[in-house]
């Protein structure tokens, strides 16, 4: 029912139907099933994520969480009836990880099989879930803990959990305001070559702005439009942002001023001068 | 989060020296290298081309020459300098297993997107 709902509604019953249930819905558009961007994080990443309102998803650098995987050492193993309990650190932070025991295939193979228990205390493992909260503790549900045997993966996955990080800082790389950090990483060269149409922001100066407003800066630059620009709804279909978020994007750039209202209140398009 | 254990190189262990502490609230820190000597209760590894760190060891720390390990540990004033008290190690076993590189790009990483990682 969540997912046909966003779709719905948006398409059909317009936007005055959209924005209440976007808003009001306790459970929200947003939570299970229809978030399923997998993102690499840090467990800092984890404790820092911030909540909207109790159920919501969770935010990591101003963008919607779904599904999270990290890589860290296991402190602790507590198996119980109904779940596994682990705790992991990573050297930026600890947290608890419950990974539910599926009845279902406990008594098959899989969890009796001892090559799969391999996850053990002071051995490295990576985890995959969606961050949770029980009263005021958080954590994480999982619905995989493997092993990692190999050093390289762990720090692959930090570079991979920073590299995410800027994207959503800093914009794609080559995009907005990547000069600073992002090329670094990426390497100068590589990221040059994409830069020449979308660079020119940071060269006229832009303001500073979040980086949803990036992102939405971004569409109306280079996606195909009349001189009417685009609709606040389309953008936010084509960047799959809930419609609050780039209302308030929309306002940034409207106050900003690198943006104007065309045929109404919510269709934009790009102030060239 | 109380619980931070910054990755650094031999060449960062001056920051994290508790004399330092009023600009860090840790001085754990994790380290990665190659066990090239083993003297009782002290022990050296070697950390790719960034140089040697001698370590304090447990008595309970269990090293084994020319093995990859990585140490958790205090930062602390040994003879000739810093060295590390040993919290725990893990062993990674052969150290061609392990591109010394990635671990050096992480550690910059680290301290340059500090946000994502460790607290001010």
């Amino acid at each position: 029912m969540d997912s046909g709902y966003g779709y719905g509604s948006s398409y059909g019953g317009g936007g005055g139907g959209f924005m209440p249930g976007e808003t009001s819905s306790p459970s929200g558009r947003r939570s299970d099933g229809n978030n399923t961007t997998l993102r690499p994080i840090t467990i800092k990443q984890a404790l820092d994520a911030t909540q909207q309102h109790p159920e919501a998803d969770f935010h990591i650098d101003g963008a919607d969480v779904g599904n999270i995987y990290f890589v860290g050492q296991v402190r602790n193993i507590s198996t119980q009836s109904t779940n596994v309990t682990y705790r992991i650190d990573d050297g930026t932070g600890e947290i608890e990880v419950k990974q539910w025991i599926d009845s279902a295939t406990a008594d098959t193979m899989d969890t009796n099989d001892p090559k799969k228990s391999q996850v053990v205390n002071n051995g490295y493992a990576k985890v995959f879930g969606k961050i949770k909260m029980f009263g005021n503790k958080r954590f994480v549900g999982s619905h995989c803990v493997r092993p990692v045997s190999n050093l390289n993966e762990v720090h692959c996955h930090f570079l991979e959990a920073t590299a995410v990080h800027l994207f959503f800082t800093k914009g794609p790389v080559g995009g907005a305001g990547s000069a600073g950090g992002a090329g670094a990483g990426a390497g100068a060269g590589g990221a040059d070559a994409t830069m020449g149409g979308v660079d020119d922001y940071s060269a006229r100066g832009l303001p500073a702005m979040s980086p949803v407003a990036k992102r939405v800066y971004h569409l109306l630059k280079t996606e195909p439009q009349s001189n009417e620009g685009l609709h606040a709804q389309l953008i936010a279909a084509k960047l799959s942002l809930p419609m609050p978020d780039v209302a308030r994007a929309g306002d940034e750039l409207l106050t900003s001023g690198v943006i104007f209202s065309t045929v109404d209140e919510q269709t934009w398009a790009i102030l060239e001068y | 989060m109380s619980l931070q254990t910054p990755r650094v190189l031999p060449a960062h262990l001056h920051a994290f020296h508790p004399s330092n502490a009023s600009a860090h609230v840790t001085n754990t820190v994790r380290i990665l290298g190659t066990v090239t000597a083993l003297r009782g209760d002290t022990a050296t590894i070697t950390c790719g081309n960034n140089g040697d760190v001698t370590l304090i060891l447990k008595p309970d720390s269990h090293l084994q020459m020319g093995r990859l390990v990585e140490v958790v540990g205090k930062v602390a004033d040994v003879d000739q300098g810093l060295g590390i008290r040993v919290l725990g190690t893990t062993d990674w076993g052969n150290p061609a297993d392990c591109d010394y590189k990635i671990y050096e790009n992480v550690v910059n990483a680290t301290h340059r997107f500090k946000s994502v990682f460790y607290d001010a």
